[in-house]
């Protein structure tokens, strides 16, 4: 994740430790004081969803799957994580809703020390499941609306799906629980960019987080409808427009862009065009402690079943499975080939990415774009929208090893 | 005599989400142990094996596929706990299918 209304704005956020090491700047209370050494794991708690998305990466049915845990198995994989030292849970999906000991496992994972946080549709979210949920601890409800009434219904296979998910929205804000609204840009859904912003700021929610398409689950089913990487690139220079915007008008909204790290070259960019070279400077400074893509580093997932997975969209590989082997072995263990090509993939980026002056921030993006994209894991990641010099470093010399200037 | 450890049978039965999972085995250099190396969803042998060489091709001398469901698996962990007649925990709604709620 990129906050560009960290970068840009100054605007503290509860992740800023998380994701850039500024913990002990920042005035909002941290999630870790230390940068962070261990990933953020989703929980894929079950496959089952009462909405049949056409992006789903999780690749979510109506109908129940088997193999799902049970709560003891549940409250053992929380003790995994908890074990190996996991600052954060997202209980995910599926609709995690489904699940009848949803908020009986956010109390444990609470409980062991881990921070747990959820990814919903929203629409089983009534008053009193979100006060039940605030009570276990939960810290956090990322909800979906992927656009306006008509589109974002068109695009959660179900009629009625907004108005519920903006009811789920106002039961969360109406108990005090922490939300803010997830959008994943399509052709589909891009008019609506704006309008879902601008719901946002209406309703009262402060985080916004942009997720552009990965190419995992019915996410691969969809390549033609995702943007252009030119179309992407106008996309998120209207975020960090609009970012801007609504922090001159004293609204602290905080901003995330999510699943294409070319975006962090982009707002060293944009930060260049419009405060100069000294924020440009510092853009790039707090990106390189974030380390770029963070495919099997800093994000991991663990699906319905148990299997591990490198990040949520990448569903389709499996490191291992958590019943056979505990969470933190598994992860550690880089005597697999592909766990460590991709913690050390600056040795074997291809292409542009090879050379390129942002390599350190972006670290070739999304590889499951690549993979999906050319069948090769090192290709350079299809939706980059870098042009020659920016990746180059053109006229303005390069950003590598602060010499910006 | 040497003590046997305790191990427990993991139960595996259709792993797969949703697609069939193969686990995958690669021999990197030819004179190399072949080691275990995750799994791949795939609908068949073909394809899991283009899948699995996509991701661990570039230098494997060998590579084997084997069903997920068809490995019996023994640990002495994983998530072990006392289950016995614990079933998956998935609200239903009133026709077995959860619902979008109006309030």
């Amino acid at each position: 994740m990129i906050s560009i209304s960290k970068l840009l704005c100054d605007l503290d956020a509860e992740g800023d430790g998380l994701r850039y090491d500024a913990a002990e700047g920042s005035e909002k209370p941290q999630i870790t004081e230390k940068k962070q050494r261990r990933p953020v794991v989703v929980w894929n708690t079950t496959r089952r969803c009462n909405l049949y998305c056409s992006h789903c990466y999780a690749g979510a049915d109506l109908d129940p799957a088997s193999g799902e845990f049970t709560t003891a198995e549940g409250k053992a994989f929380l003790d995994q994580l908890a074990d190996y030292g996991a600052p954060v849970v997202l209980f995910s999906g599926g609709e995690p809703l489904v699940r009848d000991d949803l908020v009986e496992l956010v109390s444990y994972a609470a409980d062991q020390g881990l921070r747990p946080v959820l990814s919903s549709n929203g629409t089983l979210i009534t008053r009193e499941k979100a006060a039940a949920l605030r009570d276990a601890g939960l810290q956090y409800a990322g909800i979906s609306v992927d656009g306006l009434p008509d589109r974002n219904d068109r695009f959660r296979g179900e009629d009625g799906a907004f108005d519920a998910a903006v009811r789920g929205i106002e039961n969360c804000l109406e108990v005090g629980l922490k939300t803010g609204l997830r959008y994943t840009i399509t052709e589909a859904n891009a008019p609506d960019l704006e309008g879902v912003v601008d719901l946002l700021a209406e309703k009262g929610l402060d985080r916004f987080c942009f997720y552009h398409l990965d190419y995992g689950g019915r996410g691969a089913e969809i390549v033609d409808a995702d943007l252009t990487p030119q179309e992407k690139r106008e996309a998120v220079r209207r975020v960090a427009d609009m970012t801007l915007e609504y922090h001159d008008r004293g609204e602290e909204i905080e901003t995330l862009l999510v699943g294409n790290y070319a975006d962090a070259a982009f707002l060293v960019e944009y930060a260049r065009e419009e405060f100069g070279e000294a924020k440009a400077q510092a853009v790039y400074d707090y990106l390189e402690r974030n380390g770029g893509d963070p495919t099997g580093e800093r994000i991991a997932d663990v699906d319905y079943q148990g299997n591990v997975h490198l990040t949520q969209f990448w569903q389709g590989y499996s490191l291992g499975n958590v019943r056979d082997r505990p969470f933190g072995e598994i992860w550690e263990d880089e005597s697999n080939p592909l766990l460590e090509a991709l913690r050390n993939r600056e040795e074997h980026l291809k292409g542009k990415c090879a050379d390129c002056q942002y390599q350190s921030i972006c670290r070739g993006a999304s590889r499951l774009r690549a993979l999906a994209s050319t069948g090769d894991l090192f290709e350079p990641d299809p939706q980059c929208y870098l042009s020659d010099d920016e990746v180059r470093g053109g006229e303005m010399g390069s950003m590598v090893g602060g010499a910006a200037d | 005599m040497v003590e046997n450890a305790r191990r427990s049978l993991v139960e595996s039965d259709e792993r797969g989400n949703p697609t069939p999972q193969w686990e995958v085995f690669v021999r990197a250099e030819a004179a190399d142990p072949m080691r275990h190396v995750g799994s791949v969803a795939a609908a068949s042998a073909t394809e899991a094996h283009e899948h699995a060489s996509r991701l661990f091709g570039w230098d494997a001398a060998d590579v084997w596929l084997c069903p997920a469901e068809a490995v019996e698996r023994y640990s002495t962990r994983g998530l072990a706990t006392d289950t016995e007649g614990e079933e998956s925990r998935v609200n239903d709604g009133a026709d077995g299918n959860p619902e979008v709620q109006d309030a």
